[in-house]
């Protein structure tokens, strides 16, 4: 563990993208602190230019809203959707992965057959008719982003318990009486979660672009201010007021960009064979 | 060697790009469906095909009827018989001669059968007739004062019989390429892009259209219709199709003029329905407190940068016979609040339901969602697409939902299908889907559409608007303008009560 | 296994997929609130029950779903993709009519990542620890992380409106009766930024992908030995570290082709592109059953063929892979 942790503190990016991220996520926590009212409140004139009015660091929108308070906000909503939707993705993908992994044959072919459909389709296009139907509400559009989500997981999964299952631990284990399951879950998964951590940390970065995306088209929850919905909504004043539109994409970007450093620091600071080599 | 390389791409495209002469680009936002104006009726076919198609009259922007395919008119003393003298030596454009029997079969058979707007007027027709190629008859059953105004080209386009008679209307191969017998001729269409439309040689006014070309430019996206208009690839941009927060900013533009006319047959009245049915909306008191709690001022000022007027009435101050004769429900939170209580509201969430067209509405459902939250409501905006929001105001499923409406020049017209309780029927948006049901309205409004004077006309609305924004079973919001963006060296584009939908036959490039 | 074998076995299999596909999508998409007809009755501006009524039967959409779902099926099997009441035209030509654009901006985007990202991360690679590699892989880092809407909008607003090197949308100067060679330059040049902004997150990725493949193969011991035996850098570069780092970044290639067409729905609907990414979110808030199933059918059977093309590059690039498929 110690080495690990040293090993990742070792890698500069890794320690911007951490320290990024962990003020984002401050951010998130104290946002009813920081900006009490409602973001949706209408509490100035509109078009504010940022650093022109006191109280207003990053000025007003369309409707006259506080652009900061709405980024504050934001950030929870971004946070929540990629956290959520990425868990339900493993949810799903874990377990599809393992058990074709470990079992082989008709369990395999069933569920590659199912997960190389379900990769066939583009998935932000089977996004967007998903949130279509379901109506565009937070907990839909987490649902719809995780059910776009899972295949590369189960992949994953199938392939490092396929390495796994060979193993003589697990062989020990059967002589040693134990169910399949439990060996499974007990014993193989839990030495396989370094590539599947690696592989989380980057599906919540994609699962946070997903929804801003989906939001930017107009497909968000129209009750809750996240960063997509800033930007799609400032999408028509783009000549007037370019900041409305770049500010919530500059909180995505480094959002994202924290995740991917973060990502693959967890993924050298886990895999010290290929990190020897001074990426 | 990069910036070579621009400025001669640069130099080369504004060469091509220099429009050719006697050409216009409008915008046309969204992509219509079909040009065939006697099928589909919606904003965009109207606007390209409005200049293919004609009807017997055209209307002024007060709303005075002047000739178009017909050249003179009489209406009988006792109101019931029209007749109509049809221009001579009209050709469609196919090159076939247009006469009386097209008129007839216009209406009387295709329209009858396919416009379910101009199918309620005709319910006052007894009959239609051509006593002789050039000259048609209308009698009605009653008098009906309304119907002057039904001679519009989106309203009751004339139809080439020769080409629609005893086929299936709705796959006639000819809707592909509308023929009609207006100023522009279609030539072209490249779905996702543009519509080509020339200019008619054969046009029975001389020196009329100036025009040679014109190209309605398909521009999914709002920013980029307002890019295309700077940049000087359209020179005209047709009402609501940038975003009010461009409109202003385009406006103060050097060469670039403005115009709010060209909409008073439309006479847009955005308004929100409040389900009478059930729900918090269902009382009376409720409903006042939500006039009261709706800052309309803020709406117009903020979010349609000063453009319309607020609405105090189901009536458009546009519309004929408008009453200003009404309680006023000013911008009063105190008294919205008074009025919450009085209803019995226990803090069940109202639904608003968006118009789905835009981001000015989306901005406005949040202001009002704000307005009344401040009042002690909870709230919750739907998040919608067309589709749905078709269908949630068909099946009644909403509390609050935004429409706009076209009030077509009368209260007979435009106006009393919402309020009357025999509209009250699921399956569709556009009758009385608030539920509203009161016999005297019912009756008041029956009275109006067939009285013969128009003082007898006008106190029988007067009274049934005082009752109206009495019983407020809808949140009468805006009187929307929509002003008209075009290069100022474009002449007479807005000069009737529909405007650019038929402005092309007299406008013309100024050098 | 032969090729032939192999690819006929993926074709089978890609028919089935297909199928399964179409399955799927028509009940998901018939699930969403609202129909076509609602949606042109609307339009229309008054219409009744009665119109609506009327419409729905022209649609064919008052019978029980599995009969229009058999209609449906039995019609892809004769290559007929049913009628697209909104466009008034059938929707094989629909689409037809618009993938080209698609194609376009979608393989030049691809083109153009592939290239720029596998010379770059050659560079970084060969400069690893530098500077330059420094730089190049940041910016890489921050093209990967950066919403592609976003970078769309702010390329409008830097290239177009600001500077005005490019046009800000479309895919032609409309109406300019170019021929020949000025043709081509304008078309060229509506390209540019959206072939740009869409290539831009690719590029990161195969940027990335083949800085780290070409890093780990140079310190495999095949490469070792080809050093210890003399063979000049040259050699050894071309043949042997490119050819074994390239398979990685083939594979991830043919993997993306899905979210190439994703990506391609939000490009062309910031600049207008008259491709099928636009008319599949158009066809969706229409509800236009038709068209956007057949975007489905034929977005689905592009990315089944794209990855049955990487396949046959990556059997060719690595001779050693002939029998079993997947390694």
């Amino acid at each position: 563990m110690i080495d690990f942790m040293k090993r990742f503190s070792q890698n500069r990016g890794a320690v911007i993208g951490l320290t990024i991220l962990t003020l984002v996520i401050l951010i998130a926590v104290f946002a009813p602190l920081l900006y009490p009212n409602s973001p949706w409140k209408m509490v100035q004139r509109p078009f504010l230019v940022p650093f022109s009015v006191d109280g207003f660091l990053l000025g007003t929108d369309t409707l006259g809203r506080d652009v900061a308070a709405g980024l504050a906000h934001g950030a929870r909503v971004s946070l929540i959707v990629g956290l959520v939707s990425t868990l339900v993705a493993l949810l799903i993908g874990v377990p599809l992965g393992a058990l074709a992994g470990f079992y082989g044959g008709l369990v395999d072919d069933g569920a590659m057959r199912f997960t190389e459909f379900f990769q066939t389709i583009p998935n932000f296009a089977l996004a967007i008719v998903l949130v279509a139907i379901l109506e565009p509400t937070l907990p839909t559009i987490t649902l719809a982003i995780a059910i776009v989500s899972w295949p590369p997981v189960a992949r994953l999964v199938r392939a490092e318990v396929l390495s796994l299952r060979r193993r003589e631990f697990v062989d020990a284990a059967r002589l040693a009486g134990l169910s399949n399951m439990r060996i499974l879950f007990g014993h193989v998964l839990p030495n396989a979660m370094s590539p599947i951590i690696v592989m989380a940390s980057l599906m919540v970065a994609t699962a946070i672009l997903l929804e801003s995306s989906l939001s930017f088209l107009g497909l968000g929850d129209p009750n809750i201010m996240s960063w997509g919905y800033m930007i799609g909504a400032a999408r028509t004043v783009i000549r007037n007021a370019w900041w409305l539109s770049f500010i919530p994409g500059l909180a995505i970007l480094l959002t994202v960009l924290a995740l991917n450093l973060i990502g693959e620091g967890l993924n050298d600071a886990l895999n010290p064979r290929l990190a020897r080599k001074g990426r | 060697m990069k910036k070579f390389i621009t400025t001669s791409l640069m130099a080369l495209t504004l060469a091509g790009a220099a429009h050719a002469e006697n050409r216009l680009d409008i915008v046309v936002q969204p992509e219509p469906p079909s040009l065939m104006l006697g099928l589909v009726s919606n904003g965009p076919t109207q606007l390209v095909a409005g200049d293919i198609y004609e009807s017997l009259l055209r209307y002024d922007t007060d709303l005075n009827p002047m000739p178009s395919l017909a050249t003179s008119w009489e209406i009988s003393d006792d109101a019931l018989t029209y007749t109509f003298k049809l221009r001579e030596g009209v050709t469609w454009h196919d090159g076939k001669p247009f006469t009386s029997a097209d008129v007839v079969f216009s209406v009387d058979k295709f329209l009858r059968e396919t416009h379910a707007r101009l199918r309620v007027s005709l319910k006052h027709v007894e009959s239609i007739t051509a006593p002789d190629d050039y000259t048609v008859v209308f009698k009605l059953k009653q008098p009906f004062g309304p119907f002057i105004g039904v001679f519009e080209a989106g309203t009751m386009p004339m139809i080439p019989k020769h080409i629609y008679e005893g086929t299936d209307y709705k796959t006639n191969p000819a809707n592909n390429t509308p023929i009609g017998t207006g100023p522009f001729k279609f030539k072209a269409w490249e779905k996702g892009s543009y519509i080509h439309l020339v200019k008619n040689e054969n046009y029975y006014l001389d020196g009329k259209p100036a025009l040679d070309d014109v190209y309605y430019r398909v521009i999914p996206d709002a920013a980029s219709r307002a890019v295309a208009f700077e940049n000087g690839e359209v020179d005209v941009l047709p009402g609501g199709s940038v975003e009010n927060w461009d409109v202003k900013r385009l406006i103060e533009m050097d060469g670039v003029c403005s115009t709010g006319h060209g909409w008073e047959y439309f006479a847009p009245h955005a308004m929100a329905w409040m389900n009478n049915r059930q729900g918090p909306t269902a009382s009376k008191e409720f409903r006042k407190a939500v006039m009261y709690a709706t800052d309309r001022e803020f709406v117009k000022n903020v979010i349609w940068n000063g453009y319309g007027t607020v609405a105090t009435s189901p009536v458009s101050s546009k519309t004929n016979f408008y009453s200003d004769d009404t309680i006023k429900y000013n911008y009063d939170p105190d008294k919205a609040r008074e009025l919450l209580k009085a209803s019995g509201y226990n803090g069940e969430t109202v639904r608003i339901l968006p118009l789905p067209y835009g981001e000015t509405w989306q901005r406005w459902a949040e202001a009002m969602k704000q307005n009344l939250e401040e009042i002690g409501v909870n709230v919750q905006v739907v998040a919608t697409d067309v589709a749905g929001w078709n269908q949630k105001q068909a099946e009644w499923d909403f509390d609050i939902a935004f429409t706009y409406l076209y009030q077509y020049g009368d209260p007979a017209l435009g106006v009393a299908r919402s309020y009357l309780s025999s509209n009250i029927a699921k399956g569709s948006p556009w009758n009385n889907v608030a539920g509203y049901k009161n016999p005297k309205v019912d009756d008041l409004f029956a009275k109006a559409a067939i009285a013969p004077t128009n003082e007898q006309r006008q106190k029988l609305y007067t009274e049934i608007q005082q009752i109206l924004v009495d019983d407020v079973p809808v949140a009468w919001q805006l009187e929307i303008e929509f002003p008209t963006i075009y290069r100022c060296n474009v002449k007479d584009l807005v000069t009737t009560a529909i405007g650019v939908n038929d402005g092309l036959r007299d406008a013309y490039l100024e050098d | 296994m032969t090729i032939v074998t192999a690819i006929s076995g993926r074709l089978l299999k890609a028919v089935i997929t297909l199928l399964m596909i179409v399955i799927l999508n028509f009940f998901l998409i018939h699930a969403a609130p609202g129909d076509p007809a609602a949606v042109m009755a609307g339009e229309a501006g008054a219409a009744d029950a009665q119109y609506i009524a009327q419409l729905r039967e022209q649609f064919g959409l008052d019978q029980p779903l599995l009969t229009q779902f058999w209609n449906y099926v039995s019609g892809i099997l004769q290559l007929d993709l049913g009628y697209s009441y909104r466009q008034q035209m059938p929707v094989l030509d629909l689409i037809l009519e618009r993938l080209p654009a698609t194609l376009i901006l979608t393989l030049t985007a691809f083109g153009m990542s592939l290239i720029l990202g596998i010379v770059f991360g050659l560079a970084a690679a060969a400069r690893q620890g530098k500077w330059s590699d420094t730089i190049i892989t940041s910016l890489s880092l921050l093209f990967y992380a950066t919403p592609l809407f976003w970078v769309a909008l702010m390329a409008v607003v830097l290239f177009s409106i600001k500077l005005g090197w490019f046009p800000a949308f479309g895919y032609e100067t409309v109406g300019a009766d170019y021929s020949g060679f000025r043709v081509v330059l304008d078309r060229l040049e509506h390209l540019v930024l959206p072939a740009f902004t869409l290539g831009l997150f690719f590029m990161a990725v195969y940027l990335r992908m083949t800085r780290s493949s070409v890093l780990e193969v140079s310190q495999m011991d095949f490469v070792k030995t080809a050093r210890a035996k003399g063979l000049s850098e040259n050699i050894i570069r071309r043949r042997h570290i490119l050819r074994n780092a390239l398979l990685p970044v083939v594979t991830l290639a043919g993997l993306q082709a899905g979210q190439l067409v994703g990506g391609a729905v939000l490009t062309e609907t910031v600049f207008a592109w008259p491709g099928i990414g636009r008319l599949m979110f158009e066809s969706l808030t229409a509800r236009d059953y038709n068209t956007l199933l057949g975007v489905f059918l034929i977005s689905a059977a592009m990315v089944i063929l794209f990855n049955i093309m990487t396949d046959l590059v990556y059997r060719l690039i690595d001779p050693r892979i002939g029998a079993g498929g997947s390694s």
